[in-house]
């Protein structure tokens, strides 16, 4: 139950952390920390305005979207914090729980009927399905260091054990698992999150439709999802525990507010891809988890 | 040992593939300086009881390849001003598969090697064989002469890796190492020499500053 109450009450405060980097970074004063509560909570007050020709699916797939981020929220470790429900193999279930989401996504935009919504599935489809395989690779590495198949297990141990022995591979786990997570939640370098009006946009676009409580619950598990998934990177990162659980849960916090403010740095520096080069980036990905993998199995621990 | 030659070691991997997708003239002169920079610490971590050969070779390439020559390749990019972007024929995805199954290729070729040598960095073998095959592997895919240059030095990267093997009983190796490195700056003058010719008829360019029109 804490990993949910954790991430239901911290997850908006990360998108706005970025926000903040970045504006400090554009030397303006930026919108309050806290902004993206207000966002969420002024949508969820609001009334919904639906087309006439959309099915049940539109209505349907930002509860589900929700639903995917409550339950994911459950199988990852924050920190040295143990998710509440673990399972062998349950990190194939947490990757098909947001494929479950992106599913009903898509379907959702595409019902819509719009051409411009159809354009951001198609790529939200093509790119996701690019970063999966990254994403595996990296589990895989992670199985093979902590001869575990159950995601709180893998990185504890791993990260426990590892960062001296097989430090390497742990960083190409670190960097490419990096590159998923802003391809995952459609950050900069492959979508720009603040563009409205572009041809380029993939995650936004999908949304346009949505309105009121609808958009508020997809703002909402957008950021729930960019937690959990930070959350692993930095489960990863900070290979100890100091004893006590506060100062666990205080230094996993410190972490993800970390993580916020390295990805705000990253959409400062970087400009979007062009929509061509963004494969050839997660292919990029790709190729150093699987450089990890050959490095993990060349040395045999 | 410890841990800290196969860092670098991994280090130097990491940088083989920076050097082969990135399509800027100066960052990949910047990628090779830290390439060479990592390469030069390898042989202390490796033979840590220091003696002169090692520290000679390890400063001379870190002066030469770490400093000297990247140097020497941004003067010349400046001067004859080929600042454009050196793409190659292949586009970064390929390149970036095709350097993964190079290293696949490079652990396998080294697991099937046997050495006079033992309790040798296990990643030693494979990142020369790997830093060897991105030179050749830029050297084919490379367009603009500069790109050559590097992807040469790249190459003796991998030959220094190799020499760092038998370094403690092959010295002649090391220094038909840095003879090539001594060959390259030659090469690399020639083509700058060949640009300024190209242009100006003669080699003084503090001439350029009388030019007037």
């Amino acid at each position: 139950m804490e990993t949910l109450l954790i991430a239901l009450v911290f997850s908006p405060l990360l998108p706005g952390i970025i926000a903040r980097t970045k504006a400090v970074f554009a030397g303006r004063r930026g919108a309050p920390l806290l902004q993206f509560y207000y966002d969420i909570h002024k949508s969820l007050r609001k009334g919904r305005v639906t087309s006439d020709t959309v099915t049940w699916i539109f209505s349907a797939a930002p509860s589900v979207l929700m639903l995917a981020a409550v339950f994911s929220s459950f199988l990852a470790p924050f920190g040295r914090l143990k998710a509440p429900v673990q399972f062998t193999g349950d990190m194939i279930f947490l990757v098909y729980l947001y494929g479950l989401a992106r599913f009903f996504m898509l379907l959702a935009a595409w019902d819509t009927g719009s051409s411009f919504e159809g354009m951001g599935a198609g790529r939200e489809a093509f790119f996701s399905c690019l970063a999966e395989i990254t994403l595996f690779a990296d589990f895989l590495i992670l199985a093979k260091l902590s001869k575990s198949l159950s995601l709180s297990e893998m990185i504890q141990q791993s990260s426990a054990l590892s960062w001296r022995q097989a430090g390497p591979a742990l960083m190409m786990v670190v960097v490419s698992y990096f590159a998923v997570l802003l391809a995952e939640n459609s950050r900069i370098p492959v979508d720009d999150p603040a563009t409205h009006l572009e041809l380029t946009m993939i995650h936004e676009v999908m949304a346009l439709d949505h309105s009121g409580p609808d958009l508020g619950w997809i703002v909402y598990a957008g950021a729930m999802k960019l937690f959990v998934l930070g959350a692993l990177l930095v489960s990863i990162l900070i290979p100890f525990g100091t004893g006590s659980l506060f100062f666990d849960r205080a230094l996993f916090l410190a972490g993800m507010a970390a993580l916020g403010v390295a990805i705000g740095v990253v959409e400062s520096v970087m400009a979007r891809f062009r929509l061509d080069r963004v494969p050839s980036f997660l292919v990029g990905s790709f190729v150093f988890a699987v450089f990890g993998l050959i490095i993990t199995f060349a040395r045999g621990v | 040992m410890g841990v800290w030659p196969d860092t670098l070691l991994i280090c130097v991997m990491f940088l083989d593939v920076l050097l082969l997708v990135s399509s800027r003239l100066g960052v990949l002169i910047r990628f090779f300086a830290a390439q060479s920079l990592v390469l030069s610490a390898v042989p202390v971590f490796l033979y840590p009881h220091m003696n002169v050969h090692t520290a000679v070779v390890s400063g001379g390439a870190l002066l030469l390849k770490g400093i000297l020559i990247p140097r020497l390749l941004f003067w010349a990019i400046r001067n004859a001003s080929i600042r454009r972007e050196a793409r190659g024929l292949m586009g970064p995805a390929g390149i970036f598969l095709s350097s993964g199954v190079l290293m696949g290729l490079s652990f396998l070729l080294s697991s099937l090697l046997p050495l006079p040598v033992n309790a040798l960095p296990e990643f030693l073998v494979p990142a020369a064989f790997f830093t060897l095959m991105s030179g050749l592997f830029l050297l084919i895919n490379g367009t603009k002469a500069i790109t050559q240059v590097v992807a040469y030095l790249v190459l003796e990267n991998g030959i220094f890796l190799f020499a760092v093997v038998l370094l403690a009983e092959m010295p002649l190796i090391v220094e038909m190492g840095i003879f090539l490195d001594v060959f390259v700056a030659v090469f690399i003058m020639g083509i700058v020499i060949n640009h300024i010719h190209g242009a100006f008829d003669h080699m003084d360019v503090s001439r350029l500053t009388l030019l007037k029109d």
